[in-house]
């Protein structure tokens, strides 16, 4: 995706890949966040992204190739390297990447809440239950968050009218 | 009493005020208000020197400011010598606003002029009036600024602008000695005010050191222009007149015997010796020097420099009565010259060389005989007001220090030769210019004054015929001389030193009418001496430009090197190598930012690895 | 065969993280950043997930769904200040929208 010179391609990729992740979602029983990541990404975000590139109308090679985009190019992809390598190193240090092979079964019917910790469930009454009580408070900074989104949008795209008229 | 002090030193700051801040344009007008307030300046001090009580010593104070523990008062002291010195400065103050107005008429600053004078009036009287040496002090400086704006009224010459500076910063010197003796009193002292002073002065008399009255003197040298700070005064005629007459001959100079006269409890012996040579030097150098002038006014200067050596020699001998009998002897008669000649600078088109001058008798009678009376005050002719004050010294000095009477002995000869010199070379012979052939006599207004001081320049030496209130001071120590021995002797001396010097004078300068000094082909080395006034200031040239110029090139260079270059520059450079440091940072372009973001992450990564914060 | 684990599951999330930021170093087109930007999230919330598996807890999960409204937000904003840009440059390369002269 990222090496793709259309930027329709790139979002046809990127599509690709959402749909991916949402596939390893059910692969680890989270079939909410899966249903959640098709709606939301490849549903909306990507026709927002697919619109606007309709609409600003960027052509497949528009950008400027120079120097530059090899040095950096290429300090990118030495420094991702360095930063895979690290995080390699703590993973491999801390040891339980080995550990990690065995996945626990979900108990099924297991109070909603063990102890301080929200248990695992594929239902979507349980994401509902956390929401609703440990993550009150985040939920609705997130709604507010939104309203302030929605906001920021009209208000960008209004001034704009103001200034084209 | 205290509405009329203080209203006599607000009134001419009022009308100082008046005339900067409104009258810039109407020289007329500011010209009669400051005549006005001399008026006003002359009623007041003359209710402060007879009104009720006036036997008695008046003070008043008030707190003027505050510092912690240290209190600044502002206060009066009217005094005896106080009240001589008001009369002089009131008086002559008022004759010489007079005579401005005859002479400055033509004047196109006339409103700057007569602002000035004001401002001046009440700074001299600021001085008079003060009871504390830290206000005198104060006033000090005010009489310097004025004395620097009159000497600077013809500003667009060079001569006079120079002088302005030259007096400015020669009196910064004394001034300077003068403030550190201040601090000095008031540590040694706790008090700066004078009659407290006084009192713990005379319980212990130990406390006070030669070095402490040598320091205050300071004052009196840089304002009386005394060795060696003398050389701003002959410089200081190139301004008006009138203000010569009044700062430069009458008050301001005098302001210096005064404030010694004010603090002479704290005198040591020594330095009251000190002081005395030093004075009767003067007396003699300034007199030597006035010989082969050929400006009138330098010669008058010169003969102000003399005459202020004269009472500082009576200082220095413990006859302060005597110092201030002769500062009003002084002011009078000497103010009558600088007037008269004024009013022959003013009828000659400035010209200012006797030597271009002659035979002025005739043309202006009236300035011709009262500069006559005034020549022969001075030379001490018996009777008038010279020969009482001068022979006073004379003869105390011969009483108490030969060695300083023989130096002024020697001055009053000299004293007799230079003036007869002046007056036979200005008013009689002939013409030896055309501006000075075309001179008529003056108008009223600058001969009344004339005619006026020449009265009290011939009976001014009478004690008896003053006010009691006035002369109060003086007479202990006039009675003082009188009871000493040889008055005979020195009548003998008096005459000889004034019939000698004038016929010396008559002998070399009365028949002559050359453009050249006689005195220059007789005895070209001693003219040659007299002319370089003994190199003063040539030796304070070389001072300031061989050793004061580059030991200040130096620390400029030290300043450029260290301060302006190390300190504030390198500490800017620093300052701008973070900044560019930082600017190279902000470079606006998203993918640098990210990359710096992705160095700070492996940062954050790299502490985590090998700080061992991963248990 | 070997079986997934969770260890290959974070490999994958890390791969998908290292990606996207490449794009983002690496794109001029701001548009394409924005798409890398998501992915880049998207590796994030893979390993939240895993992790929130793993250890049979809910609240990784939750997580997630936080992420997914932020950047939702994110995208609007973004997006909008992308068009309002693009009218004034006409163009969407980020070394076109450098406002500092040097």
């Amino acid at each position: 995706m990222v090496c793709s010179k259309h930027p329709v391609s790139a979002a046809m990729f990127m599509i690709i890949s959402l749909v991916g992740v949402a596939s390893l979602f059910v692969l680890l029983e989270a079939f909410f966040l899966a249903v959640l990541q098709i709606l939301v990404y490849a549903g909306a975000v990507m026709v927002l992204f697919l619109f606007i590139i309709m609409l600003v109308d960027v052509g497949p090679n528009a950008g400027k190739s120079s120097k530059m985009k090899l040095i950096s190019g290429l300090a990118g992809a030495f420094l991702i390297s360095l930063l895979i390598v690290s995080f390699l190193i703590i993973v491999q240090s801390s040891g339980w990447i080995g550990g990690g092979a065995n996945w626990s079964p979900i108990i099924e019917g297991a109070e909603p809440v063990i102890g301080d910790n929200l248990s695992f469930s594929t239902s979507v009454k349980s994401f509902g239950y956390g929401l609703m009580t440990k993550y009150m408070l985040p939920l609705q900074i997130s709604g507010f968050l939104l309203l302030a989104a929605m906001v920021g949008v009209i208000v960008l795209s209004k001034k704009e009218e103001q200034n084209t008229n | 009493m205290v509405q009329v002090a203080l209203s006599l030193l607000l009134l001419p700051l009022l009308s100082a005020g008046i005339t900067l801040l409104f009258l810039r344009k109407y020289g007329n007008i500011a010209a009669l208000l400051s005549v006005a307030s001399a008026g006003g300046i002359l009623a007041f001090s003359s209710f402060l020197i007879f009104g009720k009580d006036s036997d008695q010593i008046f003070s008043w104070s008030t707190t003027w400011f505050q510092l912690s523990d240290w209190e600044l008062s502002f206060g009066f002291l009217v005094d005896s010598p106080a009240k001589t010195l008001l009369f002089v400065v009131s008086f002559v103050g008022l004759l010489i606003h007079i005579f401005s107005l005859g002479y400055m008429a033509d004047d196109k600053a006339k409103a700057r002029y007569f602002g000035g004078l004001s401002i001046f009036m009440f700074s001299m009287l600021g001085i008079t009036l003060s009871d504390n040496l830290v206000m005198i002090f104060v006033f000090w400086e005010l009489v310097g600024f004025s004395s620097y704006l009159l000497i600077a009224h013809y500003f667009s010459t060079d001569e006079a602008a120079n002088a302005s500076k030259k007096a400015f910063i020669v009196n910064r010197v004394g001034d300077f000695g003068f403030l550190l003796g201040i601090i000095i009193t008031y540590w040694t002292y706790g008090t700066v005010n004078l009659q407290e002073l006084s009192v713990t002065a005379n319980l212990d008399p130990s406390l006070t050191s030669t070095m402490l009255c040598l320091l205050l003197a300071c004052g009196f040298i840089g304002k009386s222009a005394q060795f060696p700070l003398h050389v701003w005064l002959p410089d200081a005629m190139a301004g008006p007149t009138p203000v010569s007459a009044l700062i430069h001959a009458a008050t301001m100079v005098a302001a210096g015997i005064f404030l010694l006269i004010r603090i002479e409890f704290l005198f040591t012996v020594e330095a009251l010796k000190l002081i005395g040579l030093a004075g009767s030097v003067m007396g003699l150098y300034a007199g030597f020097c006035a010989l082969t002038q050929r400006d009138i006014k330098k010669v008058l200067a010169y003969s102000t420099l003399s005459q202020l050596g004269y009472m500082a020699a009576a200082f220095g001998l413990g006859l302060p009565g005597i110092a201030l009998f002769h500062l009003m002897t002084h002011a009078f008669f000497k103010a009558l010259m600088f007037l008269g000649s004024g009013s022959v600078i003013h009828a000659c088109h400035h010209e200012q060389d006797i030597f271009n001058y002659g035979g002025l008798r005739k043309k202006m009678p009236v300035t011709a005989y009262t500069f006559l009376i005034g020549v022969l005050a001075i030379s001490g002719v018996h009777f008038l007001s010279g020969y009482f004050s001068k022979d006073a010294i004379l003869l105390g000095a011969y009483n108490l220090d030969f060695v300083i009477f023989s130096i002024l002995y020697l001055g009053a000869i000299l004293t007799s030769i230079y003036m007869f010199r002046l007056y036979f070379l200005t008013f009689c012979g002939e013409t030896r210019s055309k501006s000075s052939e075309n001179a008529v006599e003056s108008s009223v207004f600058m001969t009344a004054p004339l005619i006026v001081l020449a009265v009290l320049a011939v009976f001014g030496g009478f004690h008896s015929l003053y006010p009691a209130q006035i002369v109060e001071y003086l007479l202990p120590d006039i009675s003082r001389v009188a009871e000493m021995p040889h008055h005979l002797w020195m009548n003998i001396l008096g005459l000889f030193a004034w019939v000698g010097g004038l016929l010396f004078a008559w002998k070399i300068y009365g028949s002559d009418t050359q453009s050249k000094d006689p005195l220059e082909l007789k005895a070209p080395s001693l003219f040659q001496l007299s002319t370089s006034k003994l190199f003063f200031d040539e030796v304070y040239l070389f001072y300031v430009n061989r050793i004061q110029d580059p030991f200040f090139r130096f620390l400029e260079v030290m300043e450029l090197l260290f301060i302006s270059g190390l300190m504030v520059r390198g500490s800017a450079g620093v300052a701008a190598l973070f900044a560019l440091l930082g600017k190279s940072f902000y470079s606006g372009k998203i993918h640098h930012y990210s990359f710096w973001f992705v160095l700070g992450t492996l940062g954050f990564l790299a502490y985590a690895i090998l700080g061992g914060g991963i248990s | 065969m070997e079986t997934i684990s969770p260890s290959h599951y974070l490999f994958l999330a890390l791969c998908l993280f290292s990606i996207g930021f490449f794009g983002v170093l690496l794109r001029r087109n701001i548009l394409l950043l924005l798409m890398s930007l998501e992915l880049m999230l998207n590796g994030i919330n893979l390993a939240l997930v895993t992790f929130s598996r793993t250890s049979l807890n809910l609240d990784g999960s939750i997580f997630v769904f936080f992420i997914m409204t932020v950047a939702a937000a994110e995208v609007a904003v973004g997006l909008a200040l992308l068009v309002a840009l693009y009218k004034k440059r006409q163009s969407v390369f980020s070394e076109d929208m450098n406002l500092v002269s040097n």
